[in-house]
């Protein structure tokens, strides 16, 4: 093995920066030294065979589960002890790999929800209907029609959530996080579930993403979708970061080749 | 030195029963992953039934007390079919813990009916004469209870250790998919659990009767013991749970004797809350945990109830027309007092359904805060003189002052854990307010609270304090419902169903949580004082546990976040007595059945109910509204 430095220099626009992230379960070093960024107006997409710790890496950028050594730098901020509340409130918004909507609410209330940490009206103004609170919500909810029409699910505005089909939760969880105003999306397997014309919706969504100059950060297992949305792909495979470049500069890595192809796993 | 040994044969024996009764809590629990508050109730209906059959009926006690046992498990295996069965299928565990709460409420209902509500003494089983080892005595009955008891254990242990059922019984426990994917009945198990259980209460309580008076109540004390000592020990673990019994009974019966009756429970309690601090699993782990893969949040997520706006505002403005013409309609002052109490309940039931409905987080303690507002307003006012509306403010000073301590504990608890905190902490309260005599009037009560006044208005006929608590309800109701169509009460939806998403999305759930709690203590501080006010009095019983449980009942029977929910339950449940005066009796079993009932037939309440009726009804304004929808959309870009 050549000892290639994959780190690339740390860049002023990165927007996540992840140096030196360790992680063993028991004996089991299940992240090994990985670094990457995220830089601005991008789609970053983290991929890798089954089991590679793609979702590990999410886990411990959000602090979901601890790590064992590493950095992660998010906006200039170090997210080290950081609850999951305050990452959040930083900007930086998560989804989940089983889509985790809000099984009581209504489609139109889960997506509101997302916006519920850039409302400015309290708890007082809201019982009082005060005119500011009310107007807030109306605000709200037009920006979340606005949204589910983005992903064409206005007409299931108020179905429950749970009653959606897999696709449609998906994009729902989606579009939730959007509400949020990420400064960084960062989408754990979107496409997981879906079937061929859920996940056609879903790329087309994720480029309008980027289109609004939106910086995402996509967890993959759907090559396709990502050499068709990533503008920088990151490779890992058990652990190890083995590739990072350009989608043309991946697909014809030999590493990750063999990575995807060299096994029996390599299903997708 | 031979005192404390006496009290401490007197704790073992008592402390046998109580582990009995834990262990069925553990054993349901292992299996099911709920908790099954009905044991207590099991127990105390095994020991009227061999009352009046060795008693009443004059059968020998060795056919009296097998059949009692008999009657009992059949009684249990069958309520356990058509109630519990079914509800682990549809409701989260923290709605089935819930619903036995609901099923012990009708026993208890069943044995006042049946047997009245004076005490029994169950004669002992081998004479009255005790065994004198040295200079201890000790009672006949000592050993019949350590006998059973450790027959029941040494049983049980067989069953699950030996045999193949005990086999399948385990893999229900491990993991329940996993079991019925290799072909074990978990339905069967369940309730085979359930009945052993049951079988277990029902032989303590037999065994245990002639040491103690029964009462159709007791069995919530051997309920509550029980729980506890589970909880204490370890509530997955056996061993822990005859631990936990042993040790509690000892506690108790060492600070009755040592200390004050008045406080014994108080101690236990104590101990269990630092329990649930230092390590909330209890003493004793289990090795093996239950597999939690299976996801619970949509059994855990039901759909509330809600009316268009279209209807909601007409209906909403009938209503409070409707609610203000009342009194010159009712000039019955026993229908009048009635109304006034379930609009009193109803601020509570707000409260509760703040914190229950929308965020999630059983409560079982929330008369606690009742009794907390309405004793220190009450007190306030009868020995210092102060302006009841200042009082009512200082009641909800310390109650919330109360909240903040318990909610150390509370907010790292979640589920069964939190639904236990919040029960110990509401006994607790119960046995404050019977302690704290100088202060609380002890178990007579606080006598001479004015009536409210304001001003120099006294709100002192049942129509005047209607009017006040019509408006003060209003008004929060009001509050309320903005709230929660805004963005807190979606907050607080969000993190019911998905706590870490919610986190995910910015949500500061442990922050909203407490807001959440605060209000609802808020709100039952207030009903307890004006509760005060009105009765002129106040005693423990009228804001003690059971009156937490008729809360959860009424909120339940009424439909959960729904906010209005709460006022249907209310009135049902304080009107229909006075209204069929000879059915008073068997309110409590009423109570306990509708909570049942609901639970399992009519998951949105009664509020749910007439929605679907009023949609119905009007179903032509309903379509042009989802016209005009249409046409929203159409319209949108």
């Amino acid at each position: 093995m050549t000892a290639i430095d994959l780190r690339a220099p740390e860049s002023e626009h990165a927007i996540l920066s992840v140096r030196g992230l360790v992680k063993s379960f028991g004996g089991l070093k299940a992240i090994n030294d990985v670094s990457f960024e995220a830089q601005a107006q991008q789609v970053t997409a983290l991929i890798g065979p089954n089991g590679a710790g793609k979702t590990t890496v999410f886990n411990l950028i959000t602090n979901i589960l601890p790590k064992d050594a590493g950095k992660v730098m998010f906006l200039g901020r170090d997210l080290s002890g950081l609850s999951a509340v305050k990452i959040a409130e930083l900007g930086l918004i998560r989804t989940f790999q089983s889509a985790r909507v809000f099984p009581g609410m209504t489609a139109i209330e889960n997506v509101m929800v997302g916006g519920h940490r850039l409302a400015a009206h309290s708890l007082p103004s809201q019982s009082f209907w005060l005119r500011g609170a009310r107007d807030e919500e109306r605000h709200l909810r037009r920006r979340a029609e606005e949204m589910l029409e983005l992903v064409g699910l206005l007409s299931f505005a108020q179905s429950h959530a749970s009653e959606l089909p897999m696709g449609a939760q998906k994009l729902l969880e989606v579009v939730r996080a959007l509400m949020a105003r990420p400064k960084l999306l960062c989408l754990d397997e979107p496409a997981a579930g879906l079937n061929d014309t859920e996940t056609r919706e879903l790329a087309n969504l994720l480029r309008a993403i980027r289109s609004l100059g939106i910086p995402v950060l996509i967890v993959e297992h759907n090559m396709a979708l990502v050499m068709g949305v990533a503008d920088r792909i990151v490779v890992i495979d058990s652990g190890n970061l083995i590739a990072a470049g350009t989608p043309g500069e991946i697909q014809n890595n030999n590493r990750v080749i063999e990575a995807y192809l060299g096994r029996d796993d390599a299903a997708s | 030195m031979l005192e404390f040994a006496q009290i401490a044969i007197g704790g073992l024996v008592v402390g046998s029963a109580y582990a009995a009764i834990a262990l069925g809590f553990s054993l349901v629990y292992r299996v099911t992953g709920a908790i099954n508050l009905s044991q207590g109730g099991f127990a105390i209906i095994a020991a009227m039934i061999g009352y009046t059959f060795a008693v009443d009926w004059g059968w020998p006690l060795l056919a009296a007390i097998p059949a009692a046992v008999a009657v009992t498990v059949a009684l249990g295996v069958a309520l356990a079919a058509f109630t519990f069965v079914p509800a682990l299928a549809q409701l989260s565990n923290a709605n089935v813990l819930m619903l036995t709460a609901g099923i012990l409420t009708m026993i208890e209902g069943f044995v006042l009916a049946v047997w009245g509500s004076q005490p029994y003494a169950m004669p002992p089983f081998s004479g009255e004469q005790p065994l004198a080892f040295g200079a201890i005595l000790i009672p006949a009955q000592a050993f019949w209870v350590f006998g059973a008891i450790a027959l029941c254990i040494a049983a049980l242990w067989f069953l699950i250790a030996k045999t193949k059922l005990g086999k399948s019984l385990r893999a229900c426990a491990e993991n329940p998919s996993a079991a019925s994917l290799m072909g074990i009945d978990v339905p069967k198990m369940t309730l085979l659990s359930f009945g052993l259980a049951t079988l277990i209460a029902a032989i303590s309580g037999v065994i245990v009767a002639p040491t103690t008076s029964l009462q159709f109540d007791t069995g919530r004390l051997f309920t509550i013991s029980g729980f506890v000592a589970a909880a204490i020990g370890g509530i997955a673990s056996f061993p822990g749970a005859i631990i936990g019994g042993l040790f509690l009974g000892l506690v108790t019966q060492l600070a009755t004797a040592y200390l004050s009756s008045l406080f014994s429970s108080a101690i236990s309690l104590l101990i269990l809350l630092a329990v649930l601090i230092w390590r909330p699993q209890g003493l004793i782990q289990a090795g093996v945990s239950r597999r939690q893969d299976t996801r619970e949040e949509v059994k855990a997520v039901g759909h509330a109830a809600k009316l268009p706006a279209r209807l909601g505002w007409p209906l909403a403005a009938l209503a409070v027309v409707a609610a203000a013409l009342i009194p010159q309609v009712v000039t019955d002052n026993g229908i009048m007092s009635s109304l006034v109490i379930a609009a009193i309940l109803f601020m509570a039931l707000m409260g509760l359904d703040v914190l229950m409905g929308y965020a999630g987080q059983v409560s079982l303690g929330q008369a606690g805060f009742m009794a907390i507002g309405g004793y220190t307003s009450g007190y306030l006012v009868v020995n210092d003189d102060v302006a009841p509306i200042l009082a009512v403010l200082v009641g909800i000073g310390v109650s919330l002052l109360c909240a903040l301590v318990l909610s150390v504990v509370t907010l790292r608890l979640r589920g069964l854990y939190l639904a236990l905190a919040t029960l110990a902490f509401g006994l607790l309260i119960d046995s404050c307010a019977i302690g704290f005599i100088d202060i609380t009037g002890g178990p007579s009560g606080l006598v001479g609270i004015p009536s409210f006044s304001l001003s120099g208005f006294t709100f002192a006929t049942p129509r005047a304090m209607y009017y006040l608590v019509l408006t003060l309800d209003v008004i929060i109701l009001a509050g309320l419902v903005g709230a929660m169509r805004s963005g807190f009460g979606r907050a607080l939806k969000a993190i019911r169903s998905d706590q870490m998403a919610a986190a995910a999305l910015g949500i500061n759930t442990v922050r909203t949580k407490l807001v959440a709690f605060m209000i609802s203590v808020t709100l039952a501080s207030m009903a307890g004082s004006f509760y005060a006010f009105f009765f002129n009095f106040l005693a423990p019983e009228m804001v003690g546990t059971s009156r937490s449980l008729e809360l959860v009942a009424m909120l339940i029977i009424g439909g959960e976040s729904t906010l209005l929910g709460g006022l249907f339950g209310a009135l049902l449940l304080t009107l229909l007595p006075v209204i069929f005066a000879p059915l008073a009796i068997y309110k409590t079993f009423a109570s306990g059945a509708l909570l049942v009932a609901s639970f399992l037939y009519l998951p949105q309440g009664l509020y749910g109910g007439l929605v679907k009726i009023l949609m119905s009804l009007f179903r032509p304004r309903r379509d042009g509204a989802a016209k005009s929808v249409a046409q929203r959309q159409g319209r949108a870009p």
